[in-house]
């Protein structure tokens, strides 16, 4: 908190007398009738509580203004949330417009102020007066009018006496820090709990969409363990081998799918089985192609060069898709 | 690389002949593709086949279409239970001057140009007659008059009546090894062939339905020829040697190889067969199969495709689960096809 003014300590202010300087700028009224600016009717400030006020406290104001129909204030002439003096910031400015009536209509400021006035007496502090301009709605219209809103009391008082009785240790001049309230941690816990199982349940799900550890082995996952050792070949893609391996681990995959030994004369009845796949049709003709020419072919190497590894990669990891897309459950959750 | 080289024009030329052998024949035999492609491949393999089935699906008229397809000469006894070898071999009679004579029978009459030979109801000949059909199929070669009767382009096809029970002789495992098929028949099952066949007048008269087919579509002296070269020209790599093997391990030692049967005790299924010769058997018969899908390389699915002709009736069970043979060996072949893995 910022003390920008100390006052020398003189009389200390009755509670009387604060309550009779409430009640007088309690609701200062001023009628304008500005000829000039015919538009602008009364301006009144409402000031609900304008005594009693400490170092630091925010207070409320509004602000009504009559203005002419059509007429509106202009955001820019309105205060600026900010310091205002050296012991008044304003907090915050919303502005509403409110009846019609009699062709005028009422403006509505609703302001926040804050004082960091460190009194040591009860003192009266006028807050600035300012002025708001209307401006005319109408299309091209250059009339404009001013509001002038009029400075209003507040009464502040000290927080403490003038001059304190001297203690032996300045901090008996603290108080201490009221109590943090004990709350109850049994209903976050639990909820911790509960999202904690969530997302256990949740992972248990994906890795079970997914084929990922301990739930690799599945049979209705069974391209998927083939894409992945498919994936792990194709770190030695150079390799003869690897490519016989990876063809192999796909044979076993759709084996492994059809519950017997599928080759290259069963693909249309495979498909006609397992639906799933059929979009694979022509990537499965190809792995067979390439199967029989790396494994049975005169020419082993040819196989590659039709069918290259990449292209293996690719088709393994569709098939786990096509496998995914195609599970039981999702089928029947699509349903 | 699937399709046959130019270089081997020869048996591309023989595979038309052949494709032309299946068309001419199921023009009498409607409804039996695979039975049709399974006889062609038993002929370019020079392998014999035993046919059997129902009473009345075709087997006798399969048999005679492809007898009149083939070309060349052509015999044909019937299984009776008083028959002996010697009615096979020779015929005996009493001349016009009333001397008893003795002259070739079926087997040799037509000596060495001998090419179907046609054994209808097998199952009625006695132990006698199989045996000396073992020779004359392993060995496609007979003793008679005091000579040896060669026959080199000797095929034996016969059938067996599954139904019948009464007066019967099983065949000996060594003659079943023999053969290189066994080819079952079931009647066509599509409805509309079906009413085709009970309604067509067309395929109540057998005589004038094997008539339409055309003669002497293969040459069946030069079938030794083709058929070795073909067994040359297709090629088995090095994969599918192991697939062999695998699935001969899997056939003696079904339970180390993963089969479960139900109701089978698996360790204690197979009692013996699929023998050397059964398996050189499989991979001839594939090899064919290979050429006649226009391949020069055998693939899994050749094997597969003739396993259960070829192994099927080489395969001896336990006494225990001999009874149930016609169930359990059509499920132990698909479960050994279904369990070794391609490649």
């Amino acid at each position: 908190m910022r003390a920008r003014a100390t006052m020398p300590p003189d009389r200390m202010p009755s509670p009387a007398r604060i309550a009779r300087a409430g009640i007088l700028a309690a609701s200062v009224l001023l009628l304008t009738a500005l000829p000039a600016a015919a538009q602008i009717g009364a301006v009144t400030v409402r000031s609900p509580r304008p005594f009693g006020l400490f170092l630091g406290d925010r207070f409320d104001a509004t602000v009504e203004i009559e203005a002419a129909d059509g007429f509106a204030p202009q955001a820019a002439s309105l205060p600026k949330p900010g310091p205002l003096t050296y012991w008044l910031d304003l907090g915050s400015v919303a502005v509403a417009p409110g009846p019609l009536r009699d062709g005028n209509r009422l403006w509505r400021l609703s302001l926040t102020y804050q004082t960091f006035y460190a009194a040591l007496d009860v003192r009266r502090l006028d807050i600035p007066a300012f002025t708001v301009t209307f401006a005319s709605e109408a299309a091209r219209s250059t009339t404009s009018a001013a509001a002038e809103v009029p400075s209003w009391p507040i009464l502040v008082s000290p927080l403490r006496e003038v001059q304190p009785p001297p203690v032996a240790d300045p901090t008996e001049y603290m108080r201490p820090e009221s109590p943090v309230p004990r709350r109850d941690p049994g209903p976050a816990r639990a909820l911790a709990w509960a999202f904690a199982a969530l997302g256990l349940a949740g992972l248990a799900l994906l890795a079970r969409d997914r084929a990922w550890w301990p739930l690799h082995r599945r049979p209705a996952r069974a391209f998927a363990a083939a894409a992945r050792q498919v994936r792990r070949l194709s770190a030695r893609s150079g390799d003869e081998s690897a490519y016989r391996d990876a063809l192999l681990a796909l044979h076993r995959g759709l084996d492994r799918t059809d519950g017997r030994r599928v080759m290259g004369e069963d693909l249309p009845a495979f498909l006609a089985r397992h639906p799933a796949y059929g979009a694979l049709a022509q990537p499965l003709d190809r792995f067979f192609a390439a199967s029989r020419a790396a494994f049975f072919g005169r020419d082993p190497a040819a196989a590659r060069r039709h069918w290259p590894f990449p292209d293996l990669v690719a088709t393994a990891r569709r098939l786990a898709a096509a496998e995914r897309a195609g599970a039981p459950g999702r089928a029947e959750a699509a349903s | 690389m699937n399709q046959i080289r130019p270089a081997d024009a020869a048996l591309t030329d023989w595979r038309q002949a052949a494709l032309r052998f299946e068309a001419e024949i199921a023009k009498a035999v409607v409804g039996q593709e695979r039975a049709i492609r399974l006889v062609t491949i038993a002929i370019f393999a020079r392998g014999h086949v035993l046919l059997e089935g129902d009473v009345g699906v075709g087997k006798t008229t399969l048999l005679r279409a492809v007898a009149r397809a083939l070309g060349g000469a052509y015999e044909r006894v019937e299984g009776t239970v008083d028959m002996m070898p010697a009615d096979l071999i020779y015929h005996t009679y009493l001349a016009e001057d009333g001397r008893p004579r003795i002259e070739p029978g079926p087997v040799l009459r037509r000596s060495q140009d001998l090419s179907v030979f046609f054994f209808n109801e097998i199952n009625r000949a006695r132990p006698q007659v199989h045996s000396l059909l073992l020779r004359l199929m392993a060995e496609r070669s007979v003793q008679a008059f005091d000579r040896e009767y060669r026959f080199p382009h000797l095929q034996v096809f016969a059938d067996r009546n599954r139904v019948e029970r009464e007066e019967t002789f099983e065949l000996p495992a060594a003659a079943r090894d023999r053969f290189l098929m066994e080819i079952g028949m079931e009647a066509p099952t599509d409805p509309d062939l079906r009413r085709r066949l009970a309604f067509d007048p067309r395929f109540h008269d057998t005589d004038s339905l094997v008539a339409e087919v055309a003669p002497d579509v293969i040459d069946q002296g030069a079938v030794s020829g083709i058929a070795a070269a073909l067994q040359h020209g297709i090629h088995a790599s090095p994969a599918l040697e192991e697939y062999v093997v695998r699935l001969w391990s899997a056939v003696r030692e079904p339970a180390k190889s993963g089969i479960v049967l139900p109701d089978v005790a698996m360790d204690s299924l197979v009692q013996g067969g699929a023998s050397p010769r059964g398996i050189a058997f499989l991979i001839r018969a594939a090899r064919v199969r290979a050429w006649l899908e226009g391949r020069d390389v055998l693939l899994p699915e050749d094997l597969r495709a003739v396993f259960h002709e070829t192994m099927a009736h080489r395969i001896f069970l336990e006494p225990v689960y001999e009874m149930r043979r016609e169930r359990i060996l059509p499920e132990f072949c698909r479960a050994v096809l279904a369990t070794v893995p391609a490649p």
